[in-house]
């Protein structure tokens, strides 16, 4: 678990080591990551940018122990994600990742607190119930607690999904256009919580998104074109990614 | 439209696969069943056709009234015809000639003195000198074992057919023991041994013993009734027609003022109506095997209706598509049901072939429980493909029809929008439900109360319909049900435990109706149980309570045997006690009274020191004196008028297959008859009984042995008995017991075996549905999987679900097993049993129920554990 992970020798929370992922084979080969090296630092909050086909995705899911890459190698802290087994990956994503996706994140049979307590539940760990109680208050959904995915609006089941990903305090949350399919306001609020947990709870979170206004939440944008990275900002401003997207191209 | 339809079948096949094999194995079942039927049919066609090869015209008694139900062999009720009518049929023009024929009990014993019977009946017969004979059917082999074999032509001389002599392990020249219903057993030499038209096996597995014609009278008929014959056989002279010469001889008789007792028949029609006979004895056998087709038929009904179910309302998207492209509803409606007929299609021809494939392990099946059936070139008739094919594609157009009209139902905006199909009112589904099972209920009681031969039909019928009805109402409880069996897994904190529940639950409807198809197999086995613990506990309460008996005789087979078998009891007790032993027979036989045929028991008149059967009023002398009892509760037939009470004192008018109608002394009222072993209204006593009956031979003998002989010497003397007549059981009270305990477990375990094809086909409908589930939830799957649910959870989710399904099925039909069990058991009180519920039974039922929930999760979960995670979650 990763209340008190002991300090490891490895500064970064993930990294990517000249990983190439390709799709298919012979003519019909798509070559979706092409040798890229990226390093993702603990406590903070990467955007993961680029156009439409740039491999962000696929580096993301990657990066989670989704996807296998076809060369190279993948880390999540010390550990060789690129190395495990099924079984091994399976124990990872329940102990040391957290998912928030842009849509279709709950168990419709589970209400909201069974849907966040669920990676817990089948690893059957106890929560610790003062964490549980501050992520809840944290993202507002104390009155919504028994309330099933279907009677909560797409803001609140975003916010459960954030709520689930955090309980674990994994090494690191990855969310694949969190706020994709949510309204401004409610992206606006799933942004802040996100920012706030990695502010207040050191919580290392990689989001991949197209907004730059989202972009403009995280400590630093890496981008990708073809299946490279092409391109980083540190301290990155709504107008400053804006930018660095029309020279891409996007 | 019907391409787009037929296109999509095709793309599905693994689909249309597993939703046809409901159906294939209930077709299967129809088949198989009429295949064997029809086989056994024709097998039969042909030996009475080869019996009577040669005979022109056959002249027997008059039947004095029909026999009814099973066992009653052609000639049971008719009496004997004497020598004295062949005069007159063979000075008839036309005839060339005609001799006297019986077929009669005989049974070999082979050379270590064992009987040799098979299933099939023992007969002996007569077999006239070449020349002299009319039928051809036995062919005489010329040399057997190297000896030259000669025809029967002395008092002492048989022949044997050659499969009786084979495993008899005879030779030409060996002296041959064999027992007979009327007479003493006596030794023959083996002077031949003979073909059965061509075949060394004869008349579907009998054995046949042939005498000179003299001596089959002297030992097959009893004293009684020497001289005469089963019927007389006769030869046309060349160019005189089957139909001429039935009619020239029907004249003589009528000159000789003999037609009244007397009758000729063409020799096609005896063959024919022997045939039948035979026949109608096996139809009790193909009703039996139908009944269990048309449950499986049913149980694949309610899953075709699932499968349809659920891929209408997986399908939502793209109706709504069709419809606003401007589908019609009708076009829709047609294309859910053009996917059912290609369905009904496939499934029939497949369950036509399977079906001829399954009538060898059929055959097989009835033989390991002791109904052993004679084999011959299967017969695929016109009528079984025909009633394959429409009972296959009906059941799958009806079943699909409610499914298809709710894809009408589905709006355009549906193509757009994603929402599942706005089901019908639930409150109408359940004032339905609560309709068809009061109907149900109804037709229970109905069928119960009221008697007759549709009584069967109706509880079938009530149970078809409270099955529907309990279906349609059964999502009600889905979810009560499923929590009560999940509580383990709260206790646990088991989180799969919880989504198998939640799985389970999250649609009530789907989940009732898989579930239904198993209520239907649980309901029918849990009826069987409680009906089969019912009567063997009334059975063995009746042997141990009202029965005193040192040893009981009994049929190995089924079929009767001689009463010399009980007078060779007697002699061998008077050889070492001056006691007298008590040995008391049991015959049956059918009498006719005001109009009605009814089953006749016949007791010895001290049947009293053996069981106990209380008789009101009993006059023993009467009763000795060919007497009659009467059941209390018979209707009142007695008296001068026919319309009286029977008391003692009061005649019954009974009409019996010799001698024709006889006023009977009523000797005694019966008032519990649950110690007898036929529940039936008249019982004579043994004396006389030859005077009145064709056939003489027992069924029971039970036997006391005189105080002064140990259990040991009284085992001896039954033993050897027994043994020198063969065919019957000499056991004492708790083995006889126990041998016919284990009877009744045997066709209990037919019946169960049977019903697990229902069983069967209801586990494919939790399969089915379950991996339909799987399908629409595959990006749950994907999540639940990507926030670190193992494989192993998953398949355990699965199969939990697979588990709360089968049990929750398996708990309603308990209840309605127990419903139905405990009311028919109830209504047959007056058969004398009582009701019996095995709990411990019914809770193993249960457990397998959901043990065989684990298997058929198995593969679904299977299926699940290994979605692609990404690709899972990747699912729109």
């Amino acid at each position: 678990m990763t209340t008190t992970r002991p300090p490891t020798q490895v500064a970064y929370a993930a990294r990517a080591v000249d990983a190439s992922k390709v799709y298919g084979s012979g003519e019909a080969a798509v070559r979706a990551l092409d040798h890229v090296s990226v390093n993702f630092e603990r406590r903070r909050y990467t955007a993961i940018m680029g156009p439409s086909g740039s491999g962000k995705s696929t580096l993301l899911h990657c990066l989670a122990g989704l996807d296998r890459v076809t060369s190279g190698r993948i880390f999540l802290g010390d550990f060789e994600i690129s190395a495990a087994s099924e079984k091994q990956l399976t124990l990872v994503r329940r102990n040391d990742i957290g998912f928030v996706f842009q849509s279709y994140n709950l168990i419709p049979t589970l209400n909201a607190l069974e849907n966040i307590t669920l990676p817990m539940e089948l690893a059957r760990h106890k929560p610790d119930p003062a964490w549980l109680d501050t992520i809840i208050d944290t993202v507002r959904l104390r009155d919504r607690l028994s309330h099933r995915p279907n009677q909560l609006s797409g803001g609140q089941q975003q916010r459960v999904a954030v709520a689930r990903a955090l309980l674990s305090r994994p090494e690191v949350i990855f969310a694949d256009e969190p706020t994709g399919n949510l309204d401004s306001k409610a992206s606006t609020e799933i942004l802040q919580f996100m920012r706030h947990a990695v502010n207040e709870f050191g919580q290392t979170i990689v989001m991949v998104t197209h907004d730059p206004n989202a972009a403009a939440y995280a400590d630093r944008v890496v981008f990708l074109a073809d299946g490279r990275t092409v391109d980083e900002l540190v301290g990155p401003t709504e107008a400053t990614v804006l930018d660095r997207m029309k020279r891409l191209g996007a | 439209m019907g391409r787009v339809t037929l296109e999509q079948i095709l793309g599905k096949k693994l689909r249309l696969l597993l939703t046809s094999v409901a159906v294939v194995l209930g077709v299967a079942f129809i088949a198989g069943t009429l295949v064997l039927t029809d086989t056994l049919g024709s097998v039969f066609d042909n030996v009475f056709t080869t019996a009577n090869n040669g005979v022109d015209a056959v002249v027997r008694a008059v039947q004095p009234f029909k026999a009814s139900g099973r066992n009653q062999s052609s000639n049971d009720t008719r009496p004997p015809i004497p020598d004295s009518v062949l005069p007159v049929v063979r000075g008839t023009p036309g005839v060339a000639r005609a001799n006297g024929s019986l077929l009669r009990f005989a049974l070999v014993q082979d050379r270590n003195g064992q009987a040799i019977q098979n299933q099939a009946p023992a007969f002996g017969l007569a077999w006239y000198p070449r020349g002299d004979n009319v039928g051809d059917a036995l062919q005489l082999v010329s040399t057997y074992k190297g000896a030259r074999a000669a025809q029967p032509s002395g008092a002492d001389d048989v022949a044997l057919d050659v499969t009786t002599a084979d495993s008899g392990g005879f030779r030409i020249g060996d002296r041959v023991q064999i027992s007979f219903a009327n007479t003493p057993p006596r030794r023959f030499q083996l002077t031949g041994v003979f073909r059965f038209g061509g075949s060394d096996n004869a008349l579907a597995g009998a054995t046949l013993a042939a005498f000179t014609p003299a001596t089959a009278q002297a030992v097959l008929n009893a004293p009684n009734q020497q001289g005469t014959w089963d019927e007389l056989h006769v030869r046309a002279t060349a160019g005189v027609s089957e139909t001429q010469l039935r009619d020239r001889v029907n004249a003589s008789l009528r000159r000789a003022g003999l037609r009244a007792q007397y009758e000729a028949i063409t020799g096609t029609q005896a063959a024919n109506e022997q045939s039948n006979n035979i026949k109608s004895n096996l139809s009790f056998f193909n009703t039996f095997l139908l009944v269990f087709a048309l449950v499986a038929l049913f149980v694949g009904a309610f899953i075709i209706y699932n499968t349809f179910s659920i891929t209408v309302a997986q399908r939502v998207q793209e109706l709504g598509l069709l419809r606003a492209l401007g589908a019609s509803e009708r076009q829709v409606v047609g294309s859910v049901a053009l996917e059912a007929l290609v369905t009904g299609i496939v499934a029939s021809l497949l369950g036509l072939g399977l079906g001829i494939l399954l009538v060898t392990p059929l055959r097989g099946l009835l033989g390991a429980f002791g109904v052993k059936l004679p084999s011959g070139p299967l017969q695929v008739q016109a009528r079984t493909i025909i009633v394959a094919f429409v009972a296959g594609t009906l059941v799958t157009l009806v079943a699909a029809l409610a499914p298809a009209r709710r894809a009408a139902r589905v709006s355009p905006i549906s193509a757009i929008r994603d929402q599942a199909v706005a089901p019908t009112s639930g409150r109408r589904r359940y004032i339905w439900g609560l309709g068809f099972t009061v109907v149900g209920v109804a037709l229970l009681a109905v069928g119960l109360i009221g008697q007759g031969s549709n009584a069967a039909l109706t509880v079938g019928a009530a149970a078809a319909v409270v099955f529907v009805g309990v279906a349609m109402l059964s999502p009600l409880i889905a979810r009560p049900v499923a929590e009560v069996l999940t509580l383990p897994a709260s206790w646990l904190h088991s989180v799969t435990g919880l989504l198998a529940r939640e799985n389970a639950t999250r649609n009530p409807r789907r989940t009732a109706s898989t579930a239904a198809a198993l209520m239907i197999g649980l309901a029918l086995v849990s009826l069987i149980a409680i009906f089969g613990a019912s009567a063997k506990a009334s059975f063995a309460s009746a042997i141990d309570n009202q029965t005193r008996a040192d040893f009981i005789l009994s049929p190995k087979q089924f079929s009767p045997f001689s009463p010399g078998v009980a007078q060779a009891v007697r002699d061998g007790f008077a050889r070492i006690s001056r006691k007298p032993a008590t040995v008391v027979e049991v015959r049956q036989g059918t009498g006719e009274v005001a109009g009605t045929v009814h089953a006749v028991s016949g007791l010895s008149p001290d049947f009293q020191a053996v069981v106990d059967v209380p008789v009101r009023g009993f006059d023993h002398a009467a009763f000795a004196r060919g007497g009659v009892l009467v059941w209390k509760d018979a209707s009142p037939l007695c008296g001068p008028s026919g319309h009286a009470t029977c008391t003692t004192g009061t005649t019954l008018a009974m009409r019996f297959p010799i001698g024709g109608t006889v006023q009977l002394p009523v000797a005694g009222v019966v008032t519990d008859r649950k110690a007898l072993p036929a529940q039936v209204d008249y019982m004579v006593s043994l004396t006389g009984w030859e005077r009145h009956f064709t056939q003489t031979l027992d069924f029971f003998v039970v036997v006391l042995k005189p105080a002064d002989v140990s259990t040991h010497q009284a085992d001896a003397v039954v033993s050897s008995a027994a043994r020198q007549f063969g065919g019957v059981n000499a056991q004492n009270k708790a083995d006889f017991k126990n041998s016919h305990l284990a009877q009744f477990d045997q066709i209990l375990g037919l019946v169960y075996v049977l019903l697990a094809f229902a069983v069967f086909i209801a586990l494919i409908g939790i399969v089915n549905t379950l991996a339909l589930s799987i399908y629409e939830r595959t990006r749950e799957i994907g999540l639940l999987r990507a926030v670190g649910m193992t494989r192993v959870q998953l398949r355990r989710m699965v199969r939990g679900e697979a588990v709360v399904v089968a049990v929750f099925g398996s708990l309603l039909g308990l209840v309605i097993g127990v419903g139905f069990g405990g009311a028919i058991v109830q209504a047959a009180h007056s058969q004398g049993i009582g009701l019996t519920i095995p709990v411990g039974q019914l809770a193993v039922f249960v457990i397998l129920a959901g043990v065989a929930g684990l298997l058929a999760g198995w593969l679904p979960a299977r299926r699940a554990a290994h979605l692609d995670v990404l690709q899972a979650i990747g699912t729109e």
